[in-house]
Formats: C-alpha cells, sequence, structure tokens
C-alpha cells in the first residue's frame, strides 16, 4: 500500500495559485475558501531583496492533531494515509480547526453555499452539480483529491502547476520521484517542533 | 440519483471529456474539457498530451468554468432604451431578437458607409481569430480605436519584423544558459503561453541551473525568481543596454564571425545615413585585407572591416558597426548608471558574464545541421520598451543579442511567429523573403498591411503616418480635439467594437474619451460581459463563449507550432451566435459579403490551397472556417482534430533556428530612415501642416542615448508611476471573475500600490495611508502599502486596480484607471513606431480620507489589506 505525500518545490513555484483555483473548479469551493493556496512574503532590504512564494494544503500528516481531538471520530486516516472528513459523523464542533497548527480547516457554513460565486444568491449550474458535497455545518479539508488519487490522477492542483512545483507520489516508494526529491534536497517538513510528522516536504 | 454513490470531485463525475483550447488570455494553450452527464461544464484542465503547455493551465485557464457561467454574460440581442450615456450609467437594455437588432446594425452601418466610410470607428481586438481585424477592410476603413501599445508593444512587434521577420521573439529554452528578462514576464507571469513559458523555464532554471537576470522597477515574480534582479528607474532599459553594448564592443567580447557573415553590420554608411552604393544599387563594403572598398558580394573579399573610417565614391564612409561603435562611445557604464541607477559595475559585470555564457565559437548539431550554440539571451516586453523612442529602444535589446551572435541561434533570442498561416498579412508570417543586397526583406508590419499616406488623413489616428509601425489608437483623442490642425475634415460617428475595451486601454484623458463616445451617432459591441466600453453602446450583439464555439489557432507559441482546436463543450447557454455568423449577417446588410469573404481567404491564407477558398457568396459559420484552417495545416479534417485537439508538436528546427540562413540580417535599420524620408516627402509634397512638429528626430538607424521625454517634465513630478500585471490578470478582463478575484484581491500587490519602504518614509506615507497620483495629464487616487522590492523612484500600480464603474458590479473598481496618468500626444508617442509612453512622472498627496467616488462596495480599497 502506497502512502501518498506532496513535495513542494519552493525553486519552481512562482506563486501564480493556478492551483487554488484548480483546486476550487475540482471541488467547487465557494468564495473565500481555500483548500490549498500559495503565501507569498519579502524578505530582506532594497536593493538585497528577494519574494518567496510558500504553497500550503493539508499535510496530511501521520499523527495529525485533527484526528487525535475529534470527538466523533469523524475525522480518520485512510490506510493509504489521505486524511479525511467523515460528513456523516462530523458535527461541525470545530476543535479540529483549532487543533490544526496549519490552519487548514474550515467549518462551510450554509451562507457561504447560499451566496453563490457571484454574490447573487443564486447557483450557477456549476455550483449546483458541485455543492451536493457539501454538508453545511461540517469541517472541510484538501481531501488530497482522493477520488482521483484512487483512479490514477495526480490531484488536481498538482495536475495543472505550471512549473510542476508540486509533486505527489509514494513516500514508501525509495524510487518515486517525492522521495528521491525529499533525500537529494533534505526536504523539510513544515513546523516540525508539533511533532505531527505531515506527509508534505518543502525543498528549495 | 443516490448521490451518496456519486463521486464528489468534478472530474470524477459520469460524463465526458472533450478537446478544446482556452481563451481566457489571447494565447493557445490545449485543454480538455470535462461536462457531466446533465450537460454541466465541471472543470477544465491542460491537455497532456499538448507538448506546449503540458497539461498546465495558469490560473486564467482554470478560472475558464466561471466566465461560461457568469450571470452578467450578455444573453440576448440588446437594445439601449437610456438615451443618457456616461460612464457607470445603466443602458436600460432592452432584448431584442437577432433579426432585429442585425437589421438595425446594417441600416445604421450602411447609413455610415453613404455618407462617409471613413466615420466608422472599429475596435475589433479578438486575437484568437486574427482575421476579425480585416473585416474593417471589407469595409473600406483603416481607422483602429483600441491600444497596441499599451497591451504590448508598438516598437516591439515592427522591431521583431525587422530583425527576425516575426511577429515576438524568445529566448530558446532548450538551450539558454543566462536568461535576461528586461521589463517583460516572459517564463514567470506574462507573455507568450504564459503556463506553458513557466513550466519550460522552471526546468530550464532548476534543471539546467539556466542562469536568470531581471531588470525592472519592481520585484516581479521574475525578479523573485531570479538570480540577481537588477531594479532600474523607469523608462532607462535603452540605456542599460546601451551600457551593456558599450562593454560587449570596447572590451571586445562580441562575435565577429557573425557580424562579419550573418548581418549588414560590416555595410559602408555614408554621411546621409544611407548605405553607399554603386550606380547599380549595390552596396560596398571595405575589404580589410586588400585595403580597398569591394561590392558586398564579391568573392575576392578577404575580410570585412568592421570598423574604420573609408572614403568610397567620394563619400566618407564607416561600417555600420563603427557607427554604433561611435554612439556607444558615450555610453560607458558609468554614464549609463548615472541615468539608470544601476551601479556602472554591475552594468560591466552583467555584461561580461552574459558573453562569457553565450560561449561565442561553439557550435551545436541539430538533425544534421550544425548551428552556432549562444546559449545567452536577452529578453524583453512590455514595460521595457513602452517608452517614446521605442523603435529605438527595442533596437538596443536587440543589439545586445546581435552583439553576442544569438539572434535566431540554439540558445539565443529567437523570432516567434504570430499563426505561420497567416502568410500574406504581414507580408509573410513565419515567412523568411530574400531582400536587397544580400540582407533578409524586412517585415514590421506584422498585424495588417501597410495603410496608404493621405491627406487630408483618412485616418482618425493617422495610421498613414506610421508606414513602419503599429496601430497609435490614443492618437485620436489628439486629432479629435484639434481637427483642422489635422486636416482631419469628417467626424466619426460610428463604432463597432469587437471584444474591445478601448476606454480601458487607451491613455488620455477619460473625459474627452467620454466626450467622444457620447458625440457616435450609432455603436454596437460584440462580447460576452460588460465593460466600460461597451456600456455605451446602442446595440448589443452576444457571441458565443470559448466553451460554445469553434476555432483553430495557435498564437504565438514560442517554442512550438500546430493548430489548436477549440469546440463548443456545451450548446449555448443563451441567444448567442459566434464571430463569424454575426460578421456574415452585418457583411450582407451592407452588401460587402463578397469582400469579405474575400478578405478571409487572403488572411486566413486559404488561397495557398485553391480547394480551400471560400465561395464568394456563401456565409461560413465557425466550424467550416475552422476546418479549412485546420485542413490548411496539416491536411486534416475537423475529426482529426476533435480526436486528437491539437497538431501541437515542438517548433521544426529548420524554422525556429536561421530560417533566413543564406542572408544577412539588419544590425542597422536603414529602412527607417527610407520610412522617414518617404513620409517626409509625401507630407511636403501634400503640404501636411504638423509635418513641421512631427517627431522626426524618432526614426534612427541605430539606437542613441537620448531620454525620453518623461524624464524632462516638471521637477515637482518627482516619481515615476508604472503599470503591471501578473499571470492572475496577464491580457484581458479577468477582474469580475470570482476565483481570479479571490486569489488577486488577498494580494497586497494588488490591492495597494507598491512603493519603497524608505520613500514611504521620507514622504511620511505610512501602509494604508491614501494618496492622490497626479501626472502633468491626469490623476488617480490609491491606498499605499510599503514594499523593499521597489525602486525609490518609483510607485507601482496594479492593473487590477484600474478598471472603472460599469455595469458589471462583480469588477472592483480601482482609484481611476492608470491610462489616465498618461499622454495622448505627438510628443509622447514614437512616431517610428507608433508606442506611447507608458511611464508617467507624478507627485503624490496624501489625503484624509478615500474620495466618496471611489468607495463603492466593489471598490478594491473596500476589500483586502496592506502589508
Amino acid at each position: 500500500m502506497a502512502k501518498w505525500g506532496m513535495v513542494f518545490d519552493l525553486r519552481r513555484c512562482i506563486g501564480c495559485n493556478a492551483c487554488a483555483v484548480a483546486c476550487k473548479q475540482e471541488n467547487t469551493l465557494p468564495n473565500g475558501m481555500f483548500f490549498t493556496k500559495t503565501l507569498s512574503e519579502e524578505v530582506g532590504v532594497f536593493p538585497n531583496v528577494t519574494r518567496i512564494y510558500i504553497p500550503t494544503i493539508c499535510n496530511h500528516c501521520e499523527d495529525a492533531p485533527c484526528e487525535r481531538v475529534c470527538p466523533t471520530g469523524a475525522t480518520y486516516t485512510r490506510a493509504d494515509g489521505i486524511v479525511l472528513v467523515d460528513h456523516d459523523l462530523c458535527i461541525g464542533c470545530g476543535t479540529c480547526v483549532v487543533a490544526c497548527p496549519y490552519d487548514q480547516r474550515t467549518r462551510i457554513e450554509s451562507e457561504m453555499l447560499e451566496q453563490g460565486l457571484f454574490n447573487n444568491g443564486e447557483l450557477t449550474p456549476f455550483e449546483k452539480q458541485g455543492n451536493v458535497r457539501f454538508t453545511a455545518g461540517t469541517v472541510q479539508k484538501c481531501t488530497f483529491c482522493h477520488e482521483r488519487v484512487d483512479a490514477g490522477l495526480d490531484p488536481a492542483c498538482v495536475a495543472t502547476c505550471p512549473t510542476e512545483a508540486r509533486i505527489f507520489g509514494d513516500l514508501d516508494d525509495a524510487n518515486s520521484k517525492v522521495r528521491r526529491l525529499i533525500q537529494e534536497h533534505r526536504g523539510r517538513q513544515p513546523l516540525p517542533e508539533k511533532n505531527t510528522n505531515p506527509r508534505v516536504f518543502y525543498i528549495d | 440519483m443516490d448521490l451518496s454513490t456519486q463521486p464528489v470531485q468534478n472530474s470524477m463525475k459520469p460524463g465526458k471529456w472533450v478537446n478544446s483550447t482556452c481563451k481566457m488570455c489571447l494565447h493557445s494553450c490545449v485543454t480538455r474539457i470535462h461536462i457531466t452527464d446533465d450537460g454541466v461544464v465541471n472543470k477544465v484542465e491542460g491537455h497532456p498530451t499538448a507538448p506546449s503547455n503540458n497539461g498546465r493551465l495558469c490560473p486564467k485557464g482554470n478560472a475558464a468554468i466561471l466566465r461560461h457561467y457568469d450571470p452578467t454574460r450578455f444573453k440576448t440581442p440588446l437594445r439601449r432604451t437610456n438615451p443618457e450615456k456616461g460612464p457607470g450609467v445603466d443602458p436600460k437594455w432592452e432584448p431584442i431578437s437577432w433579426n432585429e437588432a442585425l437589421d438595425i446594425v446594417g441600416r445604421e452601418l450602411k447609413r455610415t458607409m453613404d455618407e462617409d466610410r471613413r466615420k466608422l470607428l472599429p475596435a475589433i481586438n479578438d486575437f484568437q481569430k486574427l482575421f476579425l481585424w480585416a473585416w474593417p477592410a471589407a469595409y473600406g476603413n483603416a481607422n483602429y480605436f483600441s491600444s497596441v501599445g499599451n497591451f504590448c508593444g508598438g516598437g516591439y512587434h515592427p522591431m521583431n519584423g525587422f530583425v527576425h521577420s516575426a511577429f515576438a521573439a524568445a529566448n530558446d529554452v532548450n538551450y539558454c544558459n543566462y536568461w535576461i528578462n528586461n521589463g517583460g514576464g516572459d517564463g514567470f507571469s506574462s507573455h507568450l503561453h504564459t503556463a506553458a513559458q513557466a513550466n519550460h523555464v522552471a526546468k530550464a532554471r532548476v534543471e539546467r541551473n539556466m542562469r536568470v537576470v531581471v531588470i525592472e522597477p519592481r520585484l516581479s515574480i521574475g525578479g523573485a525568481k531570479a538570480n540577481e534582479w537588477v531594479p532600474i528607474r523607469p523608462a532607462t532599459d535603452r540605456q542599460f543596454a546601451l551600457g551593456l553594448c558599450h562593454v560587449l564592443v570596447y572590451e571586445k567580447l562580441y562575435d565577429v564571425k557573425f557580424l562579419k557573415k550573418d548581418t549588414n553590420a560590416p555595410y559602408l554608411v555614408g554621411p546621409d545615413g544611407y548605405f553607399v552604393r554603386n550606380a547599380e544599387g549595390k552596396i560596398y563594403v571595405w575589404d580589410a585585407g586588400d585595403g580597398q572598398a569591394k561590392l558586398w558580394d564579391d568573392p575576392s573579399i578577404k575580410d570585412f572591416a568592421l570598423e574604420g573610417t573609408y572614403q568610397v565614391e567620394g563619400k566618407e564612409c564607416k561600417p555600420s558597426f563603427q557607427k554604433f561603435k561611435d554612439i556607444l562611445r558615450d555610453c560607458t557604464p558609468e554614464q549609463m548608471s548615472e541615468i539608470t541607477t544601476v551601479p556602472a559595475e554591475n552594468i560591466r559585470r552583467i555584461a561580461r558574464e552574459f558573453a562569457k555564457a553565450a560561449q561565442i565559437g561553439s557550435f551545436i548539431e541539430i538533425e544534421g545541421r550544425l548551428l552556432p550554440l549562444r546559449p545567452a539571451g536577452y529578453n524583453f516586453y512590455r514595460g521595457a520598451q513602452g517608452h517614446k523612442y521605442s523603435a529605438m529602444t527595442n533596437q538596443s535589446f536587440k543589439l545586445v543579442n546581435f552583439l553576442i551572435g544569438a539572434i535566431d541561434t540554439p540558445g539565443g533570442h529567437v523570432g516567434a511567429t504570430l499563426d505561420d498561416q497567416m502568410q500574406e498579412i504581414r507580408g509573410g508570417c513565419g515567412m523568411i523573403n530574400a531582400g536587397e543586397n544580400g540582407m533578409m526583406k524586412t517585415a514590421p508590419h506584422q498585424l495588417h498591411p501597410e495603410v496608404p499616406f493621405s491627406y487630408p488623413p483618412n485616418e482618425t489616428h493617422l495610421m498613414g503616418y506610421f508606414p513602419i509601425g503599429v496601430d497609435p489608437g490614443h492618437l485620436t483623442q489628439m486629432t479629435l480635439e484639434n481637427p483642422e490642425k489635422f486636416g482631419l475634415n469628417y467626424k466619426p460617428d460610428t463604432m463597432l467594437m469587437c471584444h474591445s475595451n478601448p476606454v480601458w486601454n487607451l491613455s488620455g484623458k477619460r473625459e474627452k474619451w467620454f466626450e467622444m463616445m457620447r458625440g457616435m451617432r450609432f455603436i454596437v459591441a460584440i462580447d460576452i460581459l460588460p465593460n466600460e466600453s461597451n456600456e455605451w453602446a446602442d446595440i448589443i450583439l452576444p457571441a458565443h463563449d470559448l466553451l460554445e464555439s469553434w476555432n483553430l489557432t495557435m498564437i504565438e507559441p514560442p517554442h512550438h507550432e500546430g493548430m489548436c482546436l477549440r469546440q463548443p463543450a456545451t450548446e449555448p447557454l443563451y441567444d448567442t451566435k459566434s464571430e463569424e455568423e454575426i460578421f456574415n449577417e452585418i457583411s450582407e446588410r451592407l452588401g460587402i459579403l463578397e469582400i469579405w469573404n474575400t478578405i478571409q481567404n487572403f488572411v486566413n491564407g486559404f488561397h495557398q490551397k485553391p480547394e480551400l477558398l471560400l465561395d464568394p457568396k456563401t456565409k461560413y459559420g465557425d466550424k467550416e472556417i475552422a476546418e479549412r484552417k485546420g485542413k490548411l495545416w496539416n491536411g486534416q479534417d475537423l475529426n482529426w482534430y476533435i480526436e486528437h485537439g491539437h497538431a501541437v508538436t515542438p517548433r521544426k528546427p529548420e524554422k525556429w533556428y536561421r530560417p533566413w540562413e543564406g542572408m544577412r540580417l539588419h544590425f542597422y535599420i536603414e529602412d527607417i530612415l527610407r520610412a522617414r524620408d518617404d513620409l517626409k516627402k509625401k507630407m511636403e509634397d501634400a503640404n501636411v501642416a504638423i509635418r513641421h512638429e512631427w517627431e522626426w528626430y524618432d526614426y534612427q538607424p541605430l539606437p542613441t542615448p537620448k531620454l525620453d521625454p518623461v524624464h524632462e517634465e516638471p521637477q515637482e513630478f518627482d516619481m515615476y508611476a508604472i503599470t503591471f500585471k501578473d499571470i492572475q490578470i496577464n491580457f484581458g478582463e479577468s477582474i469580475g471573475n470570482p476565483w481570479i478575484n479571490d486569489i488577486v484581491f488577498k494580494d497586497p500587490v494588488h490591492t495597494t500600490v507598491l512603493l519603497n519602504t524608505a520613500t514611504a518614509k521620507a514622504k511620511g506615507l505610512a501602509n494604508g495611508d491614501i494618496v492622490r497620483i497626479e501626472s502633468p495629464y491626469g490623476s488617480i487616487v490609491a491606498r499605499v502599502s510599503a514594499s523593499q522590492g521597489v525602486h525609490p523612484e518609483t510607485v507601482c500600480v496594479s492593473n487590477a486596480l484600474s478598471r472603472i464603474a460599469t455595469q458589471n458590479s462583480a469588477v472592483r473598481l480601482g482609484g481611476g484607471n492608470f491610462n489616465e496618468l498618461l499622454p495622448a500626444n505627438l510628443k509622447n508617442t514614437d512616431a517610428c513606431s507608433g508606442q506611447p509612453e507608458t511611464v508617467a512622472k507624478v507627485k503624490l498627496t496624501k489625503l484624509t480620507v478615500m474620495p466618496a467616488e471611489f468607495m463603492a462596495s466593489n471598490s478594491a480599497y473596500a476589500h483586502g489589506r496592506g502589508h
């Protein structure tokens, strides 16, 4: 069984947020909600200055605090390492939203869905076919596009990334691209002090 | 349907995929589109088999679905019922039938045609159906009411035509090791097939360690990813390039063999600037081996002299290389440093690094052809070249590439065509023709054939006076303000717009544009969404969007070629038509269908295969035109394209590398002088009054370091204002699309104007402060943020902050339109290329509050955050 993980190559990321929009398309996310996005930060003082672009996503942690704190067992980890939320079990208590050190969880409210992408209280056919996935009052987050992954595809954000800054693969396979990149470039996990053991690694 | 058993992810739902091509910018990234069994378009992805975009899409391409389902789309033909017209004024549209709408348009355009065909102002800007640009020719009109230079390059395209006989140019990512980007986003944020170029450039950077040096006033995405960001004072890019040229020439770091064999650098130039010719018109060179003048093709020439002063045919003359060297004497890095603020030692170092990376003397074998390998290129675009002396500026960048022998060679700076099949529209799109005296024929006209000189002028933007330029649409403001001065003996009163937003994109005063729009007797707009310009229309003819229509196109793919299919993913959502149908119907009502079909044959290149020719009397729809374009490319019918989606392959090396082999390139552009003198004579003969104030200096065969007039504005305007676009808002209107809004308006780069931190402090400005930004020509208002990534003399205004009130309330408003800061006059327009100045000198005044007029609920300043 594969253990899925992702590598972000900071040398490649141009901060364009094609990932964020592809994710919104794939998952019909309401306005203001992201399963992934790219942050940017200026570093240095003129003229010795640059800007770094940092993609962020649910890290599908091996020791996921969101799962630990979930009172109903709604948050669970699949055998392949993907952390998901069972919306039938989720009571929307929001404990996991607080517990996630990476700010990757959002409680979806009915207004977010009813307002519509065009903010006019009406839903486009695109939203009508997509919003059925959401239960208002439950917590949502990146699923690593588990349905695409189960079909042998890359997650939507990975597939669209213009610079191939996102690499998805099997962390247990010593010959996978993600493993080789992590080893060759000393991949770093986000906030290691949180002891969550993320399945997402950054290289530069 | 039991929803619990259905997939939740859009691309995994039951449905079908169809092949298509993106049109969220003008370029043609290949896509595949998912449609559910219920007929809903629910996912657009890059096509995995297309080698150009490699299955990738930029954020705009990913947002196409929300243009399709945008509730503000024009859903039926519309007629204005509100006689009052103005910015943000509701036209009170009334739906009408297609027949009624087309009859009205036909009647009104016919009336204009009968009165004076020149009175129509067309603004046709669909780049994926370029043949539509030629429709006004069928009407008998060469007006053009839109900008080119404000988008891309007034000087850029003609210069690519002079140097490469091509529309655009790119550094060759296949082999380049040292990539200079000056004021352009290629490979990072904008321009040619953004997702594709970003893909290839990232691979070159990361996998081959290609060095990137970015020269810009603002730390753009490219600047942030570069090995070196070189902040530069705006509008001094030419002086930077000339500084590099000085080092390359005076330190003898140039490719002697290339200049002698493949260019006109050895051709002797006489005192009048023209080459020295014998009685038969053949050009002389100096043979340094024999110490005498010879004709350029004399087989006995031992060594073409590049330097020196000689006497030939009784004239003192110099090789054109020597002429350039003379100019460069006053372009030392120290002198150029004073103008550009780039330290002299950096100019010197970059020139040396660039020359070293070029590996002058090296070769590479590609498909059996031995080619010079020059893995270094100087790339540039809108920001760097958008200045008064644009032709000179573009040429200075080209000359950096000339000196190291990097023109059209592996690893270097290579010409890219607009569309290989449009052979005639530009004197050979993708075609190389031999010119006189061993030189390649120049092809400065890349968008339409030369517009003939006329006086009184037939065109409100004086296109007949720009024999080698791109349409300076902004000059219409100048001529209409003072028609007697320009001899303009008619007043345009009719407008036809097609996917165009001139009221947004033109330089000059908005109020004057509004006044002109108010004076129009009749305006028709073919469009999809409301914008600043089409809300002035009397009739709206709604077009299909990119998910509902047919097309085949290959727009400026730098490293690839081949037609890309657009096909309907769904039936049209609304009562819309294709542009082809609309123009057919209008043409038929005007009695010009036969001429229009003849022009389409010519522009699309159908005359190259007689079996594809359109019958003059038949109306051809978008599908039929698309099928012909496909057959012209590779002989395949539409079914083949439907199955494969595209015919994209890597660019054939014989087209990409030195397609002019055996001809000499124009290091020195004598044609520019010839164009000047022809125009001068025509103006003299016709007694054109404004010839005395025409900007004759602008026509130079080699660039000089003369300062652009923007630097000479009164001293109180102590800052430079620039505008910029990033990948989310690259080419065209994206603001208003909810997904684009969601990523753009979270970013301080696009929600505030950027000032250097030290400058902000010195001016007493803090993050979030409101300022009026005032140029000698107009003003805008903005909220400021301090940034370390800005040249200290610069105010950077995102293009996301330039929208003004329209009927589309999803479009967030800025504090006025940046183009308001720019003059629409001759003094700040390149007479050679038509390019307007795009940088403004400004002063900043702190305001206590945001003026109420900019505080609408959809204002960009009502959202977002500061740093």
